[in-house]
């Protein structure tokens, strides 16, 4: 009896995967929620956004790796889409596209670029996401080249936002570890 | 729970100036943006006119400034997008889009400067009479 029990039951996961996985959860639920409450705040002009939610990516990205930052980035959308109600909308595939850009881009740097610290990444993501929506933009909807004459003003807006939100995500990471000592 | 000690706390510079890598990354992509913004806009001169599009069409051309204000309504791929030429420039004065983002861009009058109603497809842009520099190579 208690051997054929002991045969059906499932194996519990460690409390460590199980740990990380609320950890994952949390920081997904946050990054849907700073986006949701960018897409509501007043806009700061078209086209742009501070890119709150990206620092919760960051933060993955330092804490977690990079699956778990890509998965979170790519997650975020989606709920965020839900909650906005953008889902299969232009706006959601200008912001799935570029959020998969950006993406790709930030875990390359990370990867890759030696020395480089969560500002730089954050900086090139920023550029990336930018220069993805204007392709996008251009490619799929508007089909006018003339759209690029506003990229490189939005160009310089990305790097002061990627740059600040680089150096938050570095404040945050650096005050997680101290305090979970 | 250990709480950090207020005096080793870095400085705001210390958050702020990343590595030396950062900083490089930073500063090839001004000058990347200053070449590139240059050369956008080196041949943005002559009379300003206004170029309402849908999608790849060219719907209509009308000098930015004239003696009496235009409305055009341009029928975009979800409704109708009212555009506006006054004294003070162009602007979308109406939208059938949900977010309206491009009602609420108010007001353009500079050459180079655009106007776009995503869901609708619709792409205002106010060009120079001499040809543009990204037309250029496109052709």
């Amino acid at each position: 009896m208690t051997t054929s029990q002991e045969s059906t039951q499932i194996p519990r996961p460690s409390l460590v995967s199980l740990e990380k996985k609320a950890y994952w959860l949390g920081l997904l639920l946050l990054a849907s929620g700073l986006h949701v409450f960018e897409a509501v705040m007043p806009s700061f002009g078209p086209w742009f956004k501070l890119g709150l939610a990206n620092i919760i990516t960051l933060i993955a990205l330092q804490s977690m790796g990079t699956k778990a930052a890509a998965s979170l980035a790519i997650g975020r959308v989606v709920i965020g889409a839900f909650f906005i109600g953008t889902m299969f909308t232009p706006t959601f595939i200008i912001s799935l596209t570029a959020t998969l850009a950006s993406t790709s881009v930030m875990l390359i740097s990370w990867r890759f670029i030696p020395r480089i610290s969560l500002i730089g990444v954050s900086l090139m993501g920023a550029l990336a996401h930018m220069c993805s929506q204007f392709v996008v933009v251009e490619q799929l909807f508007i089909q006018q080249i003339a759209l690029y004459y506003l990229l490189p003003p939005l160009l310089v807006l990305s790097c002061a936002t990627g740059w600040l939100n680089g150096a938050l995500a570095t404040y945050i990471t650096a005050q997680l570890t101290i305090r979970s000592r | 729970m250990h709480e950090p000690d207020p005096s080793n706390t870095p400085s705001l510079w210390h958050w702020l100036k990343g590595t030396w890598v950062d900083r490089m990354l930073l500063l090839l992509a001004v000058i990347a943006i200053a070449m590139s913004w240059q050369w956008l806009h080196q041949n943005l001169s002559g009379t300003p006119m206004v170029h309402i599009y849908h999608g790849k069409s060219l719907l209509a051309t009308y000098p930015l400034h004239p003696k009496t204000p235009i409305h055009f309504e341009a029928q975009g791929d979800i409704g109708l997008v009212e555009i506006t030429i006054d004294s003070e420039g162009v602007r979308i004065s109406h939208s059938s889009c949900a977010t309206k983002r491009c009602v609420l861009s108010g007001h353009r009058h500079r050459v180079g400067d655009i106007l776009a109603c995503v869901p609708n497809r619709i792409l205002v842009s106010i060009q120079g009479t001499q040809k543009l520099a990204l037309d250029a190579i496109s052709e």
